[in-house]
């Protein structure tokens, strides 16, 4: 039989104002699992908790039931506190009979007891039942994979390396630098790109701990946070790699804009990209440019703003200004999208250079026309109200970046999200850098459209994240919590009475779970690393094989019988 | 395994974060995660900044506390985090290549590891000075506003747990840290001297944060939508954007966030009462993030939410005090119209908190660079200054915290150069 010390805490009569805590003790001492019923004035003071964990030590008492306030109140303190005077977590339960109890029932005092019985003896019932989940720990291999070499890998890389971190490298490329090499000036600051790429070139390159395989593609991605394997084939050669976080640094791709704005079937029609190109070469001879924004862009295919095509579309449209004096240059926009106070300024600037601003409707999209080439693009000026019909001898389209073909291929290797565009994705809004795999950051365009700053802002931020981890030489599995606090559990297969029949293989959003092959039959087995002790697989368990310790069938099942 | 044991062997030298909002939090959790001891100063009673402030987050429509909690919980709880709250930066002075601060502490008259958030003491204050600093602050605690205190002690007779202690009085303390991070986050700006906002005219002219504390769920008026000169319902509200911001006139840039800010807030208006009519005047509608966009599609057609592109040119309270006329011209229709509206949002006027200040205006406090609007110029001083958040550019929640992660490895990696 349990031996059970229960604490009711008055809070300082805050408690026991509402409830009668001597029909309340009287109740608990017919209970055959209580050995005593303290009442305390309150346990969440320093001299408090010392107090209780020598008196559990003297009573010999096995579980410690905490009647007082909620965890997101002080609850919390009494329990870590006795957790840190070395009782085990699956021993303690608290219940909350403030919030929930005496302060919203203080006006019926029948009431309040009678819900503080039943709220005492469901956890009553759930500390007879609850067991432990194991732990287990995991080495961390000191070793970091940065998958993509363009402005966001590679600042991750460096960063990590001046750190002092071993890094390697994947590039589908032959060279690093990633989008970065197609472009020849950046914006606001009109840096030739070049001049930014190459520190973190020359880094990559003299680093010895930083290395680099370039023309690499991955085959598959084993294991999890602390210990990846990684198999891929880097310049026709199979290789392995271990590390002990990944992050996700593959960029993104231009949008060609086939069939959109007669791309591709006139000439005089291109694409931001390709003036890029022009650029890098030398300069550009156009007298009257007009860049058309959102080309494949903000509807119904692609709803989303690509972010860096407005900005791009002025850095272009200043320098083709500033080449060829005397020309004209439009920019037909639906929305300007400048935020922040370096782009607005930006805009300003172009705003005083003289280039003009066309504001049209997404239902009533510029017009090129031509034969051959163009000639002169119709436009519906939506601010003015009238149709302007614009001489032109070049057209540039603002395209999106999308994501990459490989990214859902990649996502799946590593178990993690993709939004419903295919970029990667985030777990947790306030943690915007970590996915749903602990371990693996993504960051640069892979993640969304970004301009190369903040590529790089992204790449140093998420090497920060993965330090914290690297730094370790153990993980263990249960500290790999969201919230403030250990885990609570890993789910556990009972293998004689596992049917092998997948339901939690599809249940889990985390991957944890997959099946075995015996010799007679498949089963479960959970990768606890991964488990978040969400319970999915335990509701879907179809005979009850799936459980998981600290909220297990009979301790449920024996809450529910006491509360009612 | 260079780098596991050049963490483990580093030096415990400490770096000063200025400013405990989201961006400082995040950055304060990483240096410490990694090894780095960190005094985290903050001028609130309580961590969390403007987020605190916010009831919902956009585009997930989170509730912006639960996102915040454990953040700011794992703060409050790190073995190497010192958290300083009620305190501000008095002195700060760069002595070769280190920084040596003085932080001014005020007492916190009631003790947070102590306070039973009970209550008894709000009962008993006859100035009415007690008050919950942020409903969901870690620790839960009541604050004593200093600037009503009478000083009478019958808060400190009735606390039952003797949390209470008047006689505390504000503290030095010296610090030597090695680096500073500034995520000094934003304030609004005030609006009055732009007369056409009418802002402070009516109290049913507020600005966006004004109205997200008072539509808030966990506020005053529990998420009821009401005007706050009768606590009726109101028939339209206008949310006006860029007041004061992209205004050469007073802030020249984007405020960035407001577009958002505005379609969360009038999107929220609709899902709470259908009945009141919601109409955005926008200059460019900039939703630049992940489903961002989908987010400003979702409130328009879903909602019903009116997008008027057009900046109102005079908003005046119409005499007897019911309503505010607010004229415009729509750019997209090219008519003027003169409307009534219920209630008036005024959405924009943000800006870095430390615009009042002067880099080298006071020889005590080492302020890094910034521009014309008060943003830090990190470019000019790259080795030394580290900034994140609204103090650097204007930015978003995800942005802030991005910001203050590369920050933080900004200053790993300035350590590392050193050693």
């Amino acid at each position: 039989m349990a031996n059970i010390t229960v604490f009711l805490c008055r809070c300082f009569g805050e408690i026991d104002n509402a409830i009668d805590f001597d029909l309340l003790r009287k109740e608990l001492s017919k209970d055959t699992s209580v050995s005593s019923v303290s009442i305390v004035d309150s346990l969440c003071l320093e001299a408090d908790i010392e107090k209780a964990a020598s008196q559990i030590k003297e009573t010999k008492a096995d579980r410690v039931l905490i009647a007082a306030c909620p965890t997101l109140s002080r609850g919390n303190l009494p329990v870590d506190g006795l957790i840190k005077e070395g009782i085990e977590r699956h021993k303690i339960d608290l219940v909350d009979i403030r919030e929930g109890c005496a302060w919203i029932h203080g006006n019926d005092p029948e009431g309040a007891v009678k819900k503080a019985k039943d709220l005492i003896n469901m956890g009553l019932a759930a500390l007879q039942h609850k067991e432990a989940s194991k732990d287990m720990r995991v080495s961390v291999h000191p070793d970091a994979l940065i998958i993509g070499a363009g402005p966001a890998g590679l600042a991750a890389a460096t960063s990590l390396a001046k750190t002092g971190f071993k890094v390697n490298i994947l590039e589908r490329a032959s060279a690093p630098g990633g989008m970065l090499r197609l472009i020849s000036q950046l914006y606001p600051t009109g840096e030739d790109a070049a001049d930014k790429l190459n520190p973190y070139i020359d880094e990559v390159e003299n680093n010895h701990l930083i290395t680099f395989y370039p023309q690499s593609k991955i085959s598959s991605i084993e294991g999890c946070i602390g210990n990846f394997t990684v198999q891929f084939s880097s310049q026709g050669e199979d290789n392995s790699i271990q590390s002990g976080i990944i992050i996700i640094a593959t960029g993104a791709k231009i949008f060609f804009p086939t069939g959109l704005y007669r791309y591709g079937e006139i000439r005089n029609v291109i694409t931001q990209m390709e003036i890029e190109r022009q650029f890098l070469k030398g300069s550009f001879d156009a007298k009257k440019p007009v860049f058309i924004q959102c080309a494949g862009a903000r509807d119904k295919e692609r709803p989303y703003c690509s972010t860096i095509c407005c900005p791009a579309s002025l850095k272009n449209a200043m320098r083709l200004a500033g080449e060829n004096p005397g020309s004209e240059v439009f920019i037909l926009h639906r929305g300007i999208m400048t935020p922040g106070n370096v782009l607005e300024k930006y805009y300003r600037d172009a705003l005083s250079m003289g280039i003009q601003f066309i504001c049209f409707e997404e239902e009533k999209p510029p017009m090129i026309m031509g034969n051959d080439r163009v000639e002169h693009v119709e436009v519906y000026d939506a601010v003015n109200g009238i149709t302007r019909k614009i001489e032109t001898d070049l057209v540039v389209l603002s395209t999106p970046l999308v994501p990459n073909d490989d990214s859902v291929r990649l996502a799946q290797m590593l178990g993690i999200e993709v939004d419903r565009y295919g970029f990667f994705s985030e777990s947790y809004p306030m943690h915007p850098l970590e996915t749903k795999m602990d371990g693996v950051f993504i960051c640069g365009s892979a993640r969304w459209p970004v301009a190369s700053d903040q590529a790089i802002l992204q790449g140093r931020a998420a090497a920060m994240k993965a330090v914290s981890y690297l730094r370790q030489r153990e993980i263990a599995a249960s500290t790999l919590s969201r919230v403030p606090g250990p885990k609570s559990g890993h789910a556990r297969v009972v293998p004689d009475s596992c049917t092998g029949c997948g339901n939690c293989v599809a249940a889990c959003p985390f991957e944890a779970c997959h099946l075995e092959k015996l010799e007679d039959r498949h089963i479960s087995k959970v990768d606890m690393m991964r488990c978040k002790a969400c319970g999915n697989c335990v509701s879907v368990c179809p005979n009850g094989s799936m459980q998981i310790p600290e909220h297990n069938y009979r301790m449920v099942g024996e809450m529910i019988k006491r509360a009612f | 395994m260079a780098g596991f044991e050049y963490i483990c062997n580093r030096k415990k030298d400490a770096v000063l974060v200025i400013g405990g909002g989201v961006a400082g939090i995040t950055a304060s959790l990483d240096l410490a995660d990694a090894g780095q001891s960190v005094h985290l100063v903050e001028s609130d009673s309580h961590l969390g900044g403007q987020v605190s402030k916010l009831d919902k987050l956009y585009p997930t429509d989170h509730c912006a506390f639960c996102l915040l909690w454990t953040d700011v919980k794992k703060c409050m709880e790190h073995p190497l985090i010192t958290v300083h709250t009620l305190s501000h930066v008095k002195e700060l002075k760069k002595e070769s290549g280190k920084y040596s601060a003085v932080i001014l502490k005020n007492p916190h008259y009631i003790d947070e590891k102590k306070c039973i958030f009970c209550g008894r003491c709000v009962e008993e204050c006859p100035a009415g000075a007690i008050h919950p600093g942020w409903e969901h602050a870690w620790p839960p605690s009541f604050v004593i506003d200093e600037s009503s205190c009478t000083k009478c002690g019958n808060c400190a007779e009735v606390c039952p747990s003797g949390a209470i202690n008047m006689e505390l009085r504000e503290e030095e303390i010296n610090l030597v840290v090695n680096d500073v991070i500034w995520s000094t986050g934003f304030k609004e700006a005030d609006l009055r001297h732009l007369k056409e906002y009418g802002s402070g005219t009516h109290p049913d002219i507020m600005t966006s944060m004004e109205f997200e504390d008072w539509t808030a769920e966990g506020g005053i008026n529990k998420g009821e939508i009401v005007k706050r000169s009768n606590h009726s319902v109101p028939q339209n509200i206008a949310f006006i954007q860029c007041a004061g911001a992209r205004d050469l006139r007073m802030i020249p840039s984007c405020s960035a966030v407001c577009c958002m800010h505005a379609l969360k807030q009038a999107g929220w208006t609709k899902r709470r009462n259908r009945t009141i009519d919601c109409y955005i005047f926008y200059t460019d509608l900039r939703t630049v993030g992940r489903d961002y966009y989908r987010y400003s599609l979702r409130e328009f057609e879903g909602t019903e939410i009116k997008l008027i592109r057009g900046r109102p040119g005079l908003i005046h309270p119409l005499p007897g005090g019911d309503g505010i006329a607010v004229q415009f011209e729509n750019t997209l229709t090219r008519k003027r119209e003169l409307r009534k509206f219920d209630m008036v949002v005024l959405n924009g006027n943000i800006q870095p908190s430390l615009i009042q200040y002067r880099p080298g205006q006071d020889e005590k406090t080492a302020i890094p660079p910034m521009d014309k609007e008060g943003f830090f110029n990190t470019e000019s001083d790259e080795t030394s200054t580290f900034a994140c958040g609204f103090g650097l550019e204007p930015a978003d929640v995800a942005e802030s915290v991005i910001q203050a992660s590369a920050a933080a490895m900004g200053v790993m990696n300035k350590e590392t150069d050193q050693t």
